[in-house]
Formats: structure tokens, C-alpha cells, sequence
């Protein structure tokens, strides 16, 4: 769990739905309830946005310049505004993609140890 | 766009007057289409889960400056600081609605009934208004008085007297008749409460020698009835009772009412200057944190001691909601924290300089 963004030697630590976000809008640009379906999938549906979490989190990442609008569509008569992954938000993904990463690995090496003891 | 005569749609328009205008003219449609992307088909209300959701999201958003993880605390703050003086504004406003404060009759027949075979010195007061200070109403004369430095002397007038002459009964026996007595006319009794006065400081003293004070306390429909029991060698009376009213049944609700109806507006005045000093860091923020300190401080001091207070002694009405914050005890802190507030709306009524002015080049 990300309890909280900070800088750290300037890796960004992110919560987990910013991560699951960003990492939704890294398969191509997407409309708001294309960021929920996917972000759901992708946390195989323990995190379900609601529509005012994903818009103060969508305000807060473009006020970061971490995501920006793409282009806008209407559906249905239903008006869709798509939004995208700007460079700064590619590289903080992979930022945070690599420091979970290192730790999966740390962790995997610790258990790998421990287990002929506990087996 | 979703059509308009959709009763979901309409119901999650109305949620969303919790954003700022200008956010839901940018926004409110691709919210609305995104809430009715989302719902299963037949439903016609959005759940207490969406509604709760689109409120707490409105509502930071009206405080603009995403970014920030404190602005809510902030905000927060101010609301409720705020929220606790309408409140208490209202239950002054309320209190006018009790009977005033008990004549010499009603103390005298009270004392009688309490204490017979006592005698009532001639010496009993009254009080010429619900709340006095040094006595008297408040008049514009002593407003001066009240809010710069004497607002401690603000308090609910009384009706008081003492027993004069000899102790016709020992004081376990008049607090047991007296107890009695009250009872028996209708009078709620509680459990009297005793205290060692610290008269020496000497450590070398006799603490069995110290003087003891007893309190006994009980209320009959608005009146609330309070005897001390004194060491007449210490005291020029051995006991010393006090009558007045207990706080009106209007007063809870008119603070609560109050209370909300001012802390959502202090949010959205608020979330009103955090948008348009969004950007200015200094000034806004020494402000805000000026103001807040001055208004919380006499809440916490007067808070603890207060209830330090209520704790040592039965209190049939608690003490007035203002006295809580601290007012108008330590009202030039109330003062200092206003005149840092209206300057904070200044700021922020003030046009901001435009970092990036517009030149233009002739010729």
C-alpha cells in the first residue's frame, strides 16, 4: 500500500489507485469510465474507483503534470473527455514501477531464504 | 449531452452543486455521463455511496489547489472554529428566551424550604439581567470592558444570599434535611461534593486542619439551586446559597442549527479565498495560521479547564457554549484572530499582479 506521495532522491512514492491510474492510462489514452473499468481489472477488483475520487485524483495528477486531456467524443448523447499520460507521468510510472520492483525482489529473495527453514 | 428530463441524471446535477460553479461548466457533463456510464440499467437514485462520494469530492474541490494534502485539515479548522461561534452567537440569542434570574421572593422561599430554622441574612442579591458584568447589564459603556481584557467578569447572573447567626443543627445534619426537604418539594438532588480549601501553603500545616467545603447542588424545572457549606472560622457565614436559572430548552438546538448553517459557510468563503490566493504562499498562509491560532488557543485553555471543572462538581446546566471558547474571557485573542481573518478576505478580494503582464511595442 502507498500511504502517501513523496519525494524520495526524487522517486515519487504514490498511493495505490495514482499508480493503478497511471498505469491504466499507460495502455493509450482513456475516458473516465475506461480509467475505472481498467483499474479494476488490473487490481482484479479490490480497488473500485467512484467518479468523484477518480476526478480529484485526475485534477490533482494534471495540476502535477502527470496527465493531461486528450480529446473529447459524445456517446450516446454522453459527453467523453479522454485523457493520456504526459512524459513527466510516463516517467514517474516507470520511476515507481522499478522502485516496487527492487522491493518485490528484496522481498522474494528474503522469502527464498526463509523457506527451507519454515518448509 | 444526457438528457436533461432524466430523473438520474437530474438527481446527480443536484450532487454536484457541491463543485464550484466554475468546475461544473467545464466538468458537470462529462461527470454525469461518466455516473450514468457507471450505473446498472432501472436504477433511478444514485446510492448514499455515490452521493457521499460526489459531495466529500465537491467539496475539495471547491477548495481548490489540488495538489495539497492539507488544505482539508485547513479548512477544516476553520469550519468548525467557525461553526462553534455561530453556534454559541445563537445560544446567547436563545437564552433570552428563559425567565430572568430569581427575585429575593423566589430565593427566599427557595432558602426556607431548603434550610428551616436557618436564618437568611438581610444582605441577598439579585441579579438585574440574565448576564451581567460587575453586576450590571451590559450597556455600551461596559462593551469596552467586556472585549478588551475584563470578559472574564461576563457571567449568568445569580441570586445569592447566606445564613446568618449561629448553626442551629450540625452541617451534617442540615446537608441531610436540606437533601430531604428537596426531595420531597421536587427538587433533583445530587450527591453533594466535598473539598479540602488549601488555606496554608506551609508543607509543615496540618492537612486534617485545613477548612472543608461542601457543595450541594440540585434543580427544580429551570432553576438550578447551589449551598455552600463553609467553616464559619474562616467564613463570616457557614453557609452561602446561590439560585438561577439553568440554560433554556431553545438554546441546544438554536447552537446546533447555528453551528452547521455557520460552518458551511465559513467553508465556502473558505474555499472561496484558498482558490483566489491560490499561488500567493506566504501572506494567505501566515494569515490563516495567525487567525486559527488566535480563535483555537482559548478553546483548548478553556476547554480543559472547564472541564476540570465539571468533573469536580455535579452541573444540573453546563456552563454557556461561549464560555468554552474561551469568550468573552480572552476575547482580545477572539479580536486579534478577526482582524487577521479580514485581512486574509482582503488579500484575497485584492486583484492578483499578473506574473506575465501583456506588453505591447509601438512602432
Amino acid at each position: 500500500m502507498y500511504r502517501s506521495l513523496i519525494y524520495v532522491a526524487g522517486v515519487t512514492q504514490m498511493r495505490e489507485p495514482t499508480f493503478l491510474i497511471l498505469t491504466a492510462l499507460a495502455g493509450g489514452s482513456r475516458h473516465g469510465y475506461g480509467i475505472i473499468q481498467e483499474v479494476t481489472a488490473l487490481s482484479a477488483a479490490r480497488v473500485t474507483l467512484l467518479p468523484g475520487t477518480l476526478y480529484t485524483a485526475l485534477d490533482r495528477l494534471s495540476a502535477q503534470g502527470l496527465v493531461e486531456p486528450d480529446h473529447e467524443e459524445v456517446v450516446d448523447g454522453r459527453l467523453r473527455r479522454y485523457y493520456r499520460l504526459t512524459s513527466t507521468g510516463l516517467d514517474a510510472l516507470q520511476s515507481e514501477t522499478a522502485r516496487l520492483r527492487q522491493l518485490a525482489t528484496a522481498a522474494e529473495t528474503r522469502l527464498r531464504a526463509l523457506h527451507p527453514r519454515t518448509a | 449531452m444526457p438528457p436533461t428530463g432524466d430523473p438520474l441524471a437530474r438527481r446527480y446535477r443536484r450532487l454536484l452543486l457541491a463543485y464550484p460553479p466554475g468546475y461544473r461548466r467545464e466538468r458537470g457533463e462529462e461527470i454525469v455521463g461518466l455516473l450514468l456510464d457507471c450505473v446498472p440499467a432501472g436504477r433511478a437514485r444514485p446510492t448514499l455511496r455515490e452521493a457521499a462520494d460526489l459531495v466529500r469530492a465537491g467539496l475539495r474541490c471547491r477548495l481548490g489547489r489540488p495538489v495539497s494534502r492539507t488544505v482539508g485539515v485547513w479548512a477544516v479548522l476553520t469550519a468548525l472554529i467557525c461553526g462553534l461561534f455561530t453556534g454559541a452567537l445563537a445560544a446567547r440569542a436563545a437564552w433570552e428566551t428563559s425567565r430572568p434570574q430569581p427575585d429575593r421572593a423566589e430565593f427566599a422561599a427557595a432558602f426556607a424550604e431548603a434550610f428551616p430554622g436557618h436564618r437568611l441574612g438581610e444582605d441577598v442579591s439579585t441579579a438585574r439581567a440574565l448576564f451581567v458584568i460587575y453586576g450590571q447589564p451590559l450597556s455600551r459603556a461596559s462593551l469596552r470592558s467586556l472585549l478588551l481584557g475584563d470578559g472574564g467578569e461576563y457571567q449568568e447572573g445569580v441570586a445569592g444570599g447566606s445564613a446568618t447567626g449561629p448553626m442551629p443543627a450540625s452541617e451534617a445534619q442540615t446537608l441531610a434535611t436540606a437533601q430531604q426537604r428537596l426531595r420531597d418539594a421536587g427538587w433533583q438532588v445530587y450527591e453533594p461534593t466535598s473539598e479540602v480549601l488549601q488555606t496554608c501553603a506551609d508543607p509543615r500545616c496540618d492537612p486534617a486542619s485545613q477548612p472543608v467545603e461542601t457543595v450541594l447542588v440540585a434543580r427544580r424545572g429551570d432553576t438550578v439551586l447551589r449551598a455552600t457549606f463553609d467553616d464559619p472560622r474562616t467564613y463570616s457565614s457557614y453557609l452561602g446559597v446561590e439560585l438561577q436559572r439553568a440554560a433554556p430548552p431553545a438554546v441546544l438546538p438554536a447552537a446546533v442549527l447555528a453551528g452547521l448553517v455557520g460552518g458551511a459557510l465559513a467553508w465556502l468563503v473558505f474555499a472561496w479565498v484558498s482558490r483566489r490566493t491560490e499561488g500567493r504562499r506566504r501572506a494567505p498562509l501566515l494569515l490563516l495560521g495567525v487567525t486559527l491560532f488566535f480563535w483555537w488557543a482559548p478553546v483548548l485553555l478553556a476547554t480543559s479547564s472547564l472541564a476540570r471543572h465539571h468533573l469536580d462538581e455535579p452541573h444540573p446546566s453546563w456552563h454557556p457554549l461561549w464560555e468554552w471558547l474561551g469568550q468573552p474571557t480572552l476575547s482580545l485573542f477572539f479580536l486579534l484572530g478577526l482582524a487577521s481573518a479580514l485581512m486574509l478576505l482582503l488579500t484575497a478580494v485584492t486583484p492578483r499582479r499578473d506574473p506575465r503582464p501583456l506588453t505591447v511595442r509601438l512602432g
